[in-house]
């Protein structure tokens, strides 16, 4: 099986997911930015405000 | 139990983010004013709307000098009043119930939506900006006919309304 | 852990042959399933878009019905109950207590399933009197044949049953094993089951005390927001039975296949944890439109749902981890680069990475679902199943149909009967999930409705943002196309490696989280505490919007009108039946 190819062993201790890291900080960046678009653009700019 | 820095750093940013949510929403609730539908209203019985002095008769009326309140029912598979005939910039509160089953009410591509639930009455106030046509469509299930349940919501310039009386 | 062991490992069928074939057999029902609803989905895929419509509009509903139904109750739930047989058998390493016990609880599942099914597939037929038009949600006034409550009630005492059968293994293994900590994948089952428990309370009422006996015409009216707040009491955490499997996979199946070990294990006890405490608390915000609810409440709701992202947020972190720290055994370097480190030839790889992928942004989606007012732009429109297509539909689907490709040979000793077939089917996936979801978000923020036969309206026509109509029905065509196509090659892959030959050393064993049990509280395993919790939260959340839900209309009524009413059964059993249950009822009211 392809998946079984370990070529060094890397145990807790030593292992710092910088890369995970780098990635989950982009995924949160595009939250914010998302979350901002839909709520301000979308969602307030939209006909018909509700108000109740 | 240790838990690696970079997660710490993450738990952090979730924690910021979560809280940041809330506060838009509450800033929309509170600084913006959109309230959330709720239970203002009474129940009303489903099979007696003929009876009740809003429903027996669907229409819009004018309260205040820009203000109007559109009676709707829903039911399989219409909208009445149809059209709903209101003018640009005024207050508008719809109140919306079912004799049937349960129906949806949303001012297509809109904010105004609502569930409407037999027994309930759902009470929305929107405020209209420009003149035009929307349609307004029953979002939720109501039958074998539930995709021709629509209606339309025709918003007039101001000096071109005028409530006709209803005789 | 070396990769000597690899290879030459018994298998599960060598282990335990007879629960391979329990696991077996609900897999089989679950792809079943998954075959049957993505037909019916193509179905409704090209009806709604006018393609093509092969049936009536009428009978659309019919046909959503059997989607809805199939696809988040057969096929999520029969994959559910054999992957925990197996994960709990596999992480106890012990038999089942009594597999004709484990038998019977799967009979009764597929009996329910049936049951529902015929009644479902009734509507298609006028002449006769059975109907289930009333979609995976069965909103009261809508009424069902008493055949399909029945089948739900019948499928989900089977389930109750399966977890009786995992807390019984549990606790015989608990006697010989005196202190030890619950492994990891025994303790997810074990949580989830406790938090379906929990969550069931809202559907039996619902069902048992309501639906029923009024399809029965036993009691001819019942109040229709109490029914439906009963059912999101239920429809909430129910997400998270369809999740929590998959979470299992990511946290102990993934890591294996991505060349690497679990991140952490302390910590996917906390997220199963949070996730009994949070997920039924916050039914309410499938609510947030309704009437007769106060603000309030759904404030609460909007509270408790973004707390519920956390341990979302938390497995996005450790499943990377995990993936990354394979990677990097496998001699990946970088910031970035160990990305192509990572085993993509293998679909049972890539199916996961790619549902991960698409639960990252299928939770985005939901966050707006979630966030209360917004609700407003989105509720009710296509934008929520196109939510529902990326998690369920995807997240959860595409990675049960990935880890088949782990664990099948496991269970049958014969190989898959083409990789590359399986790679292109969780690519395909992917694919036309990403177009067809895609399509339905738009489609809902220009405020297209879901569950509509003719989204084409005489009065007026949507008006896009940007694109055309035309654009987004070729996108959802396109996308549910290869959707189908995925699902039928995913299942003749599998009936074509019935006809392999036996191998043997197809064994797969599990290795070791990083950071292990020893380093998690044990205050984590104290079941019953969580439980305590996770009940006392439900009650602060669900007291006061039930108790005044029912103060306001009353507990059987105000109607509606029950549509259509499945007279010709009832009457003949109102005959029998009234004298005797108008006298319980109104002693039990009094
Ligand atoms: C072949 C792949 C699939 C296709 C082509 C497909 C297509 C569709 C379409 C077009 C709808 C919207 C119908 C409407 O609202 O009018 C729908 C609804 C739905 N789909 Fe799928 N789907 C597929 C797979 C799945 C999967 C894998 C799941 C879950 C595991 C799923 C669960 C649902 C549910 C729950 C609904 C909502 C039913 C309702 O509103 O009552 N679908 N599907
Ligand atoms: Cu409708
Ligand atoms: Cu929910």
């Amino acid at each position: 099986m392809s998946g079984d190819a370990v070529v060094t062993e890397i145990d807790h201790d030593e292992f710092n997911p910088r890369g995970t890291l780098a990635l989950i900080l982009v995924y949160f960046a595009i939250l914010v930015v998302m979350w901002v678009f839909m709520y301000f653009v979308e969602f307030l700019g939209n006909d018909l405000t509700v108000i109740g | 139990m240790h838990i690696h820095n970079y997660e710490k750093i993450w738990l952090v940013l979730a924690m910021i983010m979560i809280v940041g949510f809330l506060t838009t929403v509450t800033y929309g609730a509170t600084a913006v004013g959109i309230e959330m539908i709720s239970d203002e209203e009474d129940t009303i019985d489903p099979g007696a709307l003929d009876e009740d002095p809003r429903f027996a008769e669907p229409r819009v009326e004018q309260v205040g000098e820009n203000e109007y309140e559109a009676y709707v029912v829903a039911q399989q598979y219409i909208f009445s009043p149809d059209p709903i005939e209101v003018p640009a910039n005024s207050t508008v509160t719809f109140y919306v119930t079912s004799p049937d089953v349960i129906h949806g009410f949303q001012v297509a591509g809109t904010n105004a939506n609502t569930m409407v639930i037999p027994g309930e009455v759902a009470k929305l106030t929107v405020e209209t900006e420009e003149p035009g046509e929307h349609g307004i469509v029953c979002n939720e299930y109501c039958g074998s006919g539930h995709h021709v349940m629509e209606g339309k919501l025709i918003i007039h310039p101001e000096d071109e309304f005028e409530m006709e009386d209803d005789e | 852990m070396s990769s000597a062991i690899e290879s030459g490992e018994p298998t599960f069928l060598d282990r335990f042959p007879q629960e391979a074939k329990v696991v077996r057999s609900a897999l089989w029902s679950s792809f079943i399933a998954l075959t049957l609803g993505a037909l019916f989905g193509i179905i409704q895929t090209l009806h709604r878009t006018d393609v093509l419509r092969v049936f009536s509009s009428g009978n659309y509903y019919t046909i959503l019905t059997a989607h809805g139904v199939l696809m988040v109750v057969s096929f999520t739930i029969f994959f559910l109950v054999g992957i925990y047989t197996w994960a709990v058998v596999r992480s106890l390493d012990r038999p089942v207590e009594d597999i004709r016990y484990t038998w019977t609880w799967y009979g009764l599942m597929v009996l329910g399933t049936l049951m529902a099914l015929v009644a479902i597939l009734g509507g298609f037929i006028d002449s006769i009197d059975i109907s289930a038009d009333v979609l995976f949600t069965f909103y009261a006034p809508l009424q069902a044949h008493p055949l399909f409550y029945g089948g739900l009630a019948i499928f989900l005492i089977g389930t109750w049953l399966a977890g009786a059968d995992w807390f019984r293994s549990w606790y015989a293994w608990k006697q010989e094993n005196p202190g030890e900590r619950i492994p990891l994948q025994t303790f997810m089952v074990l949580i989830t089951m406790l938090m379906w428990y929990i969550a069931s309370i809202g559907i039996t009422i619902a069902v048992v005390i309501f639906l029923l006996p009024w399809s029965l015409g036993i009691i001819d009216q019942v109040n229709p927001l109490l029914t439906r707040t009963l059912f999101w009491f239920w429809g909430h955490p129910v997400v998270y039975f369809w999740l929590m499997p998959a979470y299992l996979l990511w946290y102990t199946v993934l890591p294996k296949v991505s060349g690497g070990r679990l991140f952490s294990d302390p910590l996917a006890r906390v997220v199963f944890v949070l996730f009994l405490l949070l997920s039924t608390p916050v039914g309410i915000h499938h609510q947030y439109l309704d009437p007769g609810i106060a603000d309030g409440f759904k404030f609460i709701a909007l509270t408790n749902t973004m707390f519920l992202l956390l341990p979302s947020l938390l497995t996005a972190f450790t499943v990377v981890a995990s993936m990354e720290h394979g990677a990097r055994q496998r001699g990946g370097t970088g910031l970035l680069g160990w990305l192509r480190a990572l085993p993509w030839a293998n679909p049972a790889f890539t199916g996961m990475a790619l549902a991960g992928l698409m639960f990252a942004a299928g939770g985005f989606s939901g966050m707006i679902n979630a966030g209360l007012n917004i609700n407003y732009l989105v509720h009710n429109t296509l934008w929520v199943p196109g939510h529902f297509h990326l998690t369920v539909g995807t997240a959860v689907a595409l990675t049960f149909m990935a880890a088949t490709y782990w664990l099948w040979p496991q269970l049958t000793n014969k190989p898959i009967f083409s990789r590359p077939i399986a790679l292109a089917q969780v690519i395909l996936w992917f694919v036309g999930m990403a177009l067809m979801s895609n399509a339905m978000h738009v489609a809902g923020l220009i405020g297209i409705p879901r569950r509509t036969a003719e989204p084409q309206y005489d009065g007026f026509d949507f008006i896009p943002t940007f694109g055309s109509i035309a654009e987004l029905d070729l996108q959802l065509v396109v996308g549910g196309t290869l959707l189908t196509l995925s699902a039928i090659l995913f299942v003749s892959n599998l009936v074509l490696s019935i006809s392999l030959p036996k191998v043997s050393g197809l064994g797969q064993p599990l290795p070791p989280a990083l950071s292990g049990p020893d380093d998690a509280p044990k205050v984590l395993d104290n079941l019953k505490l969580w439980t305590a919790i996770a009940l006392v939260l439900v009650i602060l959340a669900y007291t006061l919007p039930l108790a005044s839900i029912v103060d306001r209309g009353g507990l059987f009524g105000p109607g509606g009108t029950p549509y259509p009413t499945m007279i010709e059964f009832g009457s003949t059993l109102l005959e029998i039946y009234t004298p005797l249950t108008t006298d319980w009822i109104s002693g039990w009211l009094q």
